[in-house]
């Protein structure tokens, strides 16, 4: 039993499932470079409308649940661009003329295009990689990494099974803050709650500690890294399909970063 | 030995001791048997005899993954396993688990069954021929693209089944396969089981606590003691009546059918429990039940959570009432809600439906509690703690000190912290009366306490670093010196051998006889004529509330075979429940 939402995973194939995500993660990073090497927010604004029809036609995503996943994320953002906005330096430059201005606090159009353009960048980032890694289910991204770009098997499938129990981390979080309640121990000032905190996590690592090490005893008790060189059970072919994604997002990338200039 | 074949035996083990690292005492010592091909052995032992670290030899995990000290030599066929490399060991045994959590490694059903062939370097086109085959074997055909996390327990015990079956191994090892199951599921399990030693293809080494069923299934039977000294290795059928002895003093579990000679020295009632009579063995505390005032309410419970698919209540319209004094037995398939259940009674979980309400115990001589019924999650944690407290199937998540002592201390010391800085009437009011602990004076006996549960010399220990059962007596421990009028245990006899168990019931008696609610969630059909009533869930909702003795006539399971048979094995399986001076405070 979890506590943890479930994963946002596609709910029917599309032309993005069918991609390997190796080939949709060289596409994700095209885009994060796209939004990050200039400072116009009307770049991650066009990047970000394209994002979001890749989305909806081609995802296979569950679209009516993914504002409420992205919502406490929508809400960092926001707050992100309204700080770099209130402190951007530009504000403390007296050259220009202040779009607001009331006591101490100024606020000046660089600062407010500059602010957008940091949070439009990570509603880029957010997007894509909604694009890259919500398609297809972790076992197919550690699949395609080990097969196509070699990385070590050791790495790849220790991280899908620690991401696999990852969730009851969460779950042993709550029960042992729940734990102490009921025996009386949670009321008290802040240094106590922070003392308690710390007691809370070492009782989370040490089950933690224990559940990794009993994955890694069921892992190797099946022969994992036994020295052989694995096979592997699931074939990802590289298509059209993937060469297709990767040139339509980089076009889409230079479009973005060019046009109207 | 008359062996029936001339080739080497499945399994040889001439004198292995085993020390893991950094332990005083070996884990193993002196084991020495001889196992033909295709024949099941049982392994039969108390908690902490060292039965998982022989199962852990048997596939090189010790001692090529574990650090210790080897002696002896252990054979597997031809092979020998402390100089052969663990992936040659590896294509011939195959291990399952007790947990099936913590053994499945990948998100879908057949990669799941190709993982462990990944591993051996399969071609893809074997592993696609092998893997349907395997969780055909197990029948599980059909489940190739379903999330493991979906399946029921029984359905993933099959599945680590599939899993080392699909690399064709010649030894199987079953390391406790049915702990975490459910009767049906155990059942389910057990079936399985069945059906491969019948086929005698493999050799078969089974540790099992559910002997009546696991038994049938042993040709030969090897027996060890607590400190992991082999105590007998014999044929199922002419195992001495000394082993037996032994084993029973070992405090292990003992199969029924072994008993019957060793009653003599025990009580009567005993051995006059027929196979329907599994309660009479055991004198009942009486029962404080019966018009005593209700402490927990609960009405219309709904507990949702969301999932892949949608949203799943978890509980759903589900009402309840214990009285002072009364122990509850809530019983179910694996999720039928009861963790959910008990998680929502003690404020951990929020309804989303329902209300819950808790009353702290009237004081002695106080009428029908004047008290409202309260809501646990609007309660301050000082209030919910004299009125519920929880005990986890994994007692380590409930431990909030670094050692023994200072875990059975931690409650009296946090309230009378909370005398000193605030509104004495905090707890008062609630009507408990203990130690006359004026503001920060006396230090609660913690050791007295730990002394009643059998843990005195532990004191200083830290909790992480105690046994099993250990443990499980120091979580009960620390709800001693401040008793919770209702206490919640999530299976509180989990994992424990007979004489584990019986100190944990014990103890239980004795903290019930104070007029303690006691609501047991739990699989293991030998806790149910200890408790007054049960209530069976199914889906989330009540399908059963009655006398035990009523369930066990009619289970609202089908099939119900497996939770009267759990019971059969109940007879003795306590030793028999000392008067509960000791314990009372």
């Amino acid at each position: 039993m979890s506590f943890m939402p479930a994963p946002l995973g596609p709910i029917r194939p599309a032309f993005l499932t069918r991609v390997t995500p190796a080939a949709r993660l060289v596409a994700g990073s095209i885009w994060l470079v796209a939004s990050i090497v200039t400072l116009d927010p009307v770049v991650p604004i066009r990047l970000s409308v394209a994002a979001v029809i890749a989305i909806v036609l081609w995802s296979g995503l569950p679209l009516r649940r993914i504002p409420r996943r992205l919502a406490p994320l929508g809400f960092a953002i926001a707050s992100l661009t309204f700080f770099s906005i209130l402190f951007a330096g530009a504000n403390g430059d007296r050259s220009l003329d202040a779009l607001f201005q009331f006591g101490p606090v100024r606020i000046t159009a660089p600062a407010v295009t500059g602010g957008l353009a940091i949070g439009l960048r990570v509603v880029v980032i957010a997007l894509a990689t909604l694009l890259v890694f919500g398609p297809s289910d972790p076992t197919q991204m550690a699949d395609s990494l080990v097969q196509q770009w070699h990385v070590p098997d050791r790495f790849a499938y220790g991280t899908l099974g620690a991401m696999r129990v990852a969730p009851f981390m969460a779950d042993d979080w709550a029960i042992i803050g729940a734990a102490r309640r009921l025996r009386g121990l949670s009321s008290g000032g802040p240094a106590s709650r922070i003392r308690a905190a710390g007691d809370r996590l070492v009782v989370m690592l040490v089950a933690a500690i224990r559940g990794a090490e009993r994955l890694a005893l069921a892992m190797d008790a099946r022969g994992f890294d036994s020295g052989i060189r694995r096979t592997h059970f699931r074939e990802l072919k590289v298509s059209w399909r993937d060469w297709l994604t990767i040139a339509v997002a980089s076009l889409v990338a230079v479009a973005a970063l060019t046009a109207g200039r | 030995m008359t062996s029936p074949r001339s080739g080497p035996p499945a399994v040889e083990a001439i004198g292995l001791r085993w020390t893991y690292a950094g332990r005083p005492r070996p884990a193993l010592a002196d084991i020495t048997f001889r196992l033909e091909p295709g024949r099941t052995l049982l392994v039969l032992g108390p908690s902490g005899s060292g039965k998982s670290t022989l199962a852990r030899a048997l596939t090189g995990l010790v001692p090529h993954t574990l650090p210790g000290i080897w002696q002896g030599v252990l054979r597997i066929g031809e092979m020998n396993v402390a100089s052969t490399p663990a992936r040659f060991l590896g294509e011939r045994v195959g291990l399952v688990f007790q947990d099936p959590d913590c053994q499945l490694v990948m998100a879908r059903v057949d990669d799941e069954v190709a993982f462990g062939l990944e591993n051996r370097g399969w071609p893809r086109a074997d592993m696609q021929a092998r893997v349907p085959i395997a969780l055909g074997q197990v029948g599980l055909t059909g489940f190739e693209s379903r999330a493991t996390g979906t399946l029921s327990g029984g359905e993933k015990q099959r599945l680590a089944i599939a899993d080392v079956l699909a690399a064709e191994p010649s030894l199987l090892v079953f390391d406790e396969p049915t702990a975490n199951l459910d009767p049906p599921g155990m059942y389910d399990t057990l079936e399985q089981l069945a059906a491969l030693a019948r086929r005698r293809q493999h050799t078969i080494v089974l540790i099992e606590h559910r002997l009546e069923a696991a038994l049938p299934l042993a040709d030969d039977v090897l027996l060890i003691d607590d400190e992991g000294r082999q105590m007998a290795f014999a044929p199922a059928d002419s195992v001495g009546r000394d082993a037996v002895d032994l084993l029973e003093r070992s405090g292990a579990w003992v199969p029924r059918a072994w008993e019957g000679a060793d009653m003599t020295g025990r009580g009567a009632g005993a051995g006059g429990a027929g196979a329907g009579g599994a309660g009479a063995a055991i004198a009942k505390p009486p029962s404080m039940s019966s018009g005593a005032p209700v402490l927990l309410r609960a009405v219309d419970l709904g507990v949702d959570y969301t999932i892949e698919s949608g949203v799943h209540s978890a509980v759903d319209g589900l009402s309840i009432e214990a009285r002072a004094g009364e122990r509850i037995a809530i019983v179910g398939p694996n999720g039928s809600g009861k963790s959910t259940l008990l998680f929502a009674l003690c404020g951990l979980r929020r309804p989303n439906r329902g209300s819950v309400g808790l009353r702290a115990l009237p004081a002695a001589g106080e009428a029908e509690a004047a008290e409202k019924f309260r809501d646990p999650a609007r309660l301050r944690s000082n209030e919910i703690a004299v009125r519920i407290g929880l005990v986890f199937q994994d007692p380590e998540l409930g431990f909030v000190a670094r050692t023994a002592r200072d875990e059975v201390a931690a409650s009296e010391l946090a309230a009378q912290d909370r005398n000193q800085d605030r509104d004495p009437q905090g707890h008062t009011a609630v009507g408990r009366r203990r130690t006359s602990a004026g503001p920060g004076s006396v230090p609660p006996d913690a050791d007295g306490v730990l002394a009643q549960f059998g843990l005195g010399h532990l004191a200083d220990q830290d909790p992480f670093r105690l046994s099993q059962g250990e443990q499980r007596r120091l979580s009960l421990a620390a709800l001693a010196l401040r008793p919770p009028a209702v206490v919640l245990l999530d299976e509180p006899t989990f994992g424990l051998d007979r004489r584990g168990t019986g100190a944990v019931m014990t103890l239980l008696d004795a903290m019930r006889a104070t007029g303690q609610t006691q609501l047991l969630a739990t699989h293991d059909p030998r806790l149910l004529p200890h408790c007054d009533r049960v209530v069976a869930l199914e889906h989330g909702r009540v399908v059963f509330d009655g006398s035990p003795d009523r369930f066990l006539a009619e289970p609202p399971y089908t099939p119900a075979a497996p939770w009267r048979a759990g019971v059969a094995t109940e007879t003795a399986t306590e030793t028999a429940p000392k008067p509960a001076a000791g314990q009372t405070r």
